[in-house]
């Protein structure tokens, strides 16, 4: 997830109008977008694993959710208007299109039926 | 209420397992199968035209403070001009464009592929799916829904006591369909997941798509004051040395 240093996506030059460098910022929501699912995915399998159901999985899976927003904005350094446009983009970018698949996943292992 | 009934690992091995990886591989085959079957357009030279015209207006848009207001106003009657102006199109004009590209064979053909190597797996998948594997309990879902989801999600199984976590292979279907497209976004890299409600949206946007945006961006561009930055890029400059030198 290299978004350090040439991807920053605000231009120096203005602070009144930021500008945006558009390919930038596209890449780094990308990146965003990935790692959220990639995150999702493996979720879905630790919660079928450890056997969590109903809302227990749910609130695991916002955790999981919000660990990932705390380490998206620690790798931006806290300073998200050099790398996106509003925070909105890493915090509830993708939650719920992961949500699909962290069910999907939790449903294989799920440990009451089949283990 | 809810005896926890143990399902056959027989079950997994052959329902869950391979309906999740035909899944995949027929997504994966769509993939390439629709990138073989695009048929490469020449572009269009009109449309390649207003689409320059477009990006030029955009930047035009976003960079106003750095040029003197007169530049600016005489850009801006370029573009905006009601005779001759790039960005304003007549009434009649837009119309014929969007029916003349409807009616174009070439194009109607290419929408009629697309749309139908997304639907035709859908659905022979599903009948895959209803015919092989209609009757039993397929799996457990974590999570407790209502009564009213059991007519949707137990669809083969007929009895009526059962918890409406244990689910039909039907709806193993529908949530593979779901959240697949999640690992298809990984996979086949760059969106090109099943975004078939996306796609099905970019379509029929397509028509309109040279003359909306055309009015779009002479709104856009009558709209914005112009705010000459120049005069403060001094005062800038001081306070970066200043910032600086702390």
């Amino acid at each position: 997830m290299a978004r350090e240093g040439d991807r920053g996506a605000s231009g120096g030059a203005e602070d009144d109008p930021p500008i945006f460098n558009a390919e930038n910022l596209q890449s780094n929501i990308k990146s965003i977008h990935y790692s959220r699912t990639f995150l999702s995915i493996i979720g879905g399998v630790i919660a079928g694993i450890w056997g969590f159901t109903g809302l227990t999985g749910f609130i695991f899976y916002f955790l999981v959710m919000a660990a990932a927003s705390f380490g998206l904005a620690a790798k931006a350094k806290f300073s998200i208007c050099t790398y996106f446009d509003s925070w909105n983009r890493i915090f509830l970018d993708g939650i719920f299109g992961g949500l699909m698949s962290f069910v999907l996943f939790w449903t294989y292992p799920l440990k009451t039926t089949f283990w | 209420m809810a005896e926890d009934l143990v399902l056959d690992t027989a079950i997994r091995d052959w329902v869950l397992v391979p309906l999740s990886v035909v899944m995949v591989l027929i997504g994966v085959l769509r993939y390439f199968v629709s990138k073989l079957m695009r048929s490469h357009q020449a572009p269009d030279l009109k449309v390649v035209k207003e689409g320059q015209v477009i990006l030029r207006a955009r930047n035009l848009r976003a960079a106003a403070g750095f040029i003197p207001a007169k530049s600016f106003r005489s850009r801006k009657t370029y573009f905006t001009n009601e005779e001759n102006g790039l960005l304003h199109v007549p009434k009649g004009q837009a119309q014929n464009a969007q029916a003349q590209m409807f009616s174009d064979p070439n194009l109607a053909m290419d929408m009629m592929k697309k749309n139908l190597s997304m639907i035709i797996p859908q659905t022979l998948t599903f009948a895959w799916v209803n015919f092989f594997f209609s009757g039993f309990v397929a799996a457990k879902i974590p999570f407790p829904l209502t009564q009213r989801f059991r007519g949707m999600l137990q669809n083969g199984i007929d009895l009526s006591t059962v918890d409406v976590s244990y689910v039909s292979s039907r709806s193993w279907y529908f949530l593979n369909l779901f959240g697949l497209r999640g690992l298809f976004s990984l996979i086949l890299g760059e969106e090109n997941a099943m975004d078939d409600t996306q796609r099905m949206m970019q379509m029929s946007g397509f028509g309109f798509d040279p003359s909306r945006s055309l009015s779009a961006e002479k709104d856009g561009i009558d709209i914005i004051q112009h705010e000459w930055a120049l005069p403060k890029m001094e005062k800038r400059a001081e306070d970066a040395l200043k910032k600086l030198l702390k």
